[in-house]
């Protein structure tokens, strides 16, 4: 045993643990008390605040498909920005604080400078720490990140009478998430007549965004996309499932 | 006197390694893009599987670990052996902020002044606790401060983004005006450049734009400027991951050693040491801030220091441990 513990290795070890002489690194007990405290207390702070982010149900926070819930990505994410780059379509940008203080330069999906790809998972395949898990390309597909709503007073058909259709086209799910009721109205001439006006199945509607990415109006779409019904979130759903009515 | 000791091949043989991991770093952030078959490059997040930190506060925060990130202890085995070795050879952010302290001119008159050893570089330990403290309470910013986040996140959504806006500016100004005399254009070299760039580092398609870039672009500036004030400044004062692994490295295996009767207490060695970790040994040398850059043996006149593998003894006549 004794000429075990004399062995190079485990000598080593042993001045490892009790190193000769100063170590090099003194913090001095009070400051590196006082750093953990801090700590602390910012991380109460952070916790308490309105702005937290558990707490927060900022309705354009849509996180990138796979993500997963809010206390636990926001435990997860690093800021890296590997997302961010790899987002074919610049969508994934990072906030400022919608996310809450703590949740500086997490990703969010902005659908006015891009929208969620249907046919794409790369964000899912880089995440280094899985705060966005990865999802297979079927998975991704069915994933909600939001829910789309139609502004009557912005959309054409609602508001002017004037026959668009530029939302449904480029709705990407197999069944169309935007679907139309023919209406009769009188349009901005005061002429009657019908129109196709759009409406969300919110079953269908993934909240990809390109509905609002491409609406013509271009400053405040008619169509947009809140965080409501994300698959992340069990508490952030517009639909009851039948689980929660029959118990 | 002697003369000056000519640069050491490990010098030389550290500068390339520096390069090539630098060049690694660029080269897997453009491959972090589209590929045929909707993939990515391959291992597009190396630097952030090696990286202890990640792996720390990844396991305190939710104790639920992706299997690559484990590929960290491997940085830790080293460090345990070779002290922030990785800070001075591997690290991609650690080369850039020694690229630019060396563009700062100073006297070695006073680099000796200011460039010493400071009690303010525990201040990156204080930050490191008080970030994994945080994460223990639920609140995980480490990624503002951890090296290849801070890094990446400017990469992308800045300084990609300027350069790719620029070069497609450049190259169509010379497609557009082509000025040159006679038949001498200067498209007949610009294009070739611009045909060979697309696709691989300019994308004419989407210009990249990040809401609040500017004010990400702006700190990694400020950051990186701050090597004109203090020879890499982040890596003494602020990276989270470098405290991390000084406190890992504390006592490594690797040290420096002084041979008493050659050194003649010039201080050379100090003005040259990039992490002001004591090399002249007055106050013993300091291995949480070595990097192992060699140069204050490249810079010693009297060939009194060298790097050797040894166990540290408690003896107190050694200068080699503190």
């Amino acid at each position: 045993m004794k000429r075990l513990l004399n062995n190079r290795f485990f000598r080593w070890l042993y001045n490892f643990v009790a190193p000769p002489g100063d170590s090099g690194i003194d913090l001095g007990r009070r400051a590196a008390l006082g750093a953990g405290v801090t700590g602390l207390g910012a991380g109460l702070l952070f916790a308490i605040h309105p702005l937290s982010g558990k707490r927060s149900f900022d309705p354009g926070l849509i996180r990138p498909p796979g993500s997963v819930t809010e206390e636990q990505f926001l435990a997860r994410c690093i800021r890296c920005g590997e997302c961010m780059k790899v987002c074919p379509t610049n969508g994934i940008q990072p906030t400022l604080f919608e996310a809450g203080l703590e949740g500086l330069w997490s990703p969010v999906l902005n659908m006015k400078l891009g929208y969620c790809e249907y046919e794409c998972n790369l964000c899912t395949q880089v995440c280094p720490t899985d705060a966005i898990a990865p999802l297979t390309m079927e998975r991704k597909k069915q994933t909600h990140i939001g829910t789309a709503f139609f502004d009557k007073n912005r959309c054409l058909p609602y508001a002017f009478g004037r026959p668009c259709i530029v939302c449904e086209e480029h709705c990407p799910t197999p069944t169309k998430a935007i679907w139309f009721v023919e209406a009769e109205v009188i349009n901005d001439q005061g002429q009657k007549l019908t129109v196709k006006q759009p409406r969300v199945n919110p079953e269908l509607c993934i909240g990809c965004g390109i509905c609002q990415n491409k609406c013509v109006i271009k400053d405040q779409p008619a169509v947009y996309v809140t965080s409501a019904g994300e698959t992340r979130n069990p508490e952030n759903q517009i639909l009851l499932s039948a689980s929660d009515i029959y118990g | 006197m002697p003369k000056k000791s000519k640069t050491s091949p490990v010098v030389w043989l550290r500068r390339a390694v520096q390069t090539a991991f630098l060049l690694l770093f660029l080269y897997l952030f453009l491959e972090t893009a589209f590929h045929d078959g909707n993939v990515v490059g391959k291992g597009v997040t190396l630097f952030f599987d090696f990286d202890p930190l990640v792996l720390l506060v990844t396991w305190l925060g939710t104790l639920k670990v992706p299997a690559s990130l484990w590929l960290a202890l491997v940085t830790v085995a080293v460090t345990l052996l070779l002290g922030r070795w990785f800070c001075g050879w591997v690290c991609p952010f650690g080369v850039l902020h020694n690229a630019f302290s060396r563009l700062r001119k100073q006297s070695v008159r006073v680099k000796l002044d200011r460039d010493a050893y400071s009690p303010h570089q525990r201040w990156k330990y204080y930050l490191l606790v008080a970030l994994l403290v945080g994460v223990l309470v639920g609140v995980n910013v480490s990624g503002w401060l951890d090296p290849f986040s801070f890094f990446y996140r400017a990469l992308a959504t800045a300084v990609y983004p300027s350069a790719n806006y620029g070069l497609q500016e450049l190259f169509t100004w010379f497609y557009d005006k082509n000025p040159g005399v006679g038949p001498a254009r200067v498209t007949v070299i610009s294009e070739p450049i611009y045909n060979f760039l697309r696709g691989r580092l300019i994308n004419p398609d989407l210009q990249p734009q990040y809401q609040w870039g500017l004010l990400i672009g702006a700190i990694f500036v400020a950051i990186v400027g701050l090597n004109f004030w203090r020879p890499r400044f982040w890596c003494r004062y602020i990276c989270p991951l470098g405290a991390l692994l000084g406190l890992v490295g504390k006592n490594p295996a690797l040290r420096l050693k002084q041979n008493p009767e050659l050194c003649n207490d010039c201080r050379l060695c100090v003005a040259d040491c990039p992490g002001a970790a004591n090399p002249q040994m007055t106050d013993g040398w300091k291995p949480s801030e070595c990097f192992y850059c060699w140069n204050c043996r490249s810079a010693c006149p009297h060939g009194a220091l060298s790097f050797g593998f040894q166990i540290p003894r408690k003896d107190p006549d050694e200068k080699t441990s503190e």
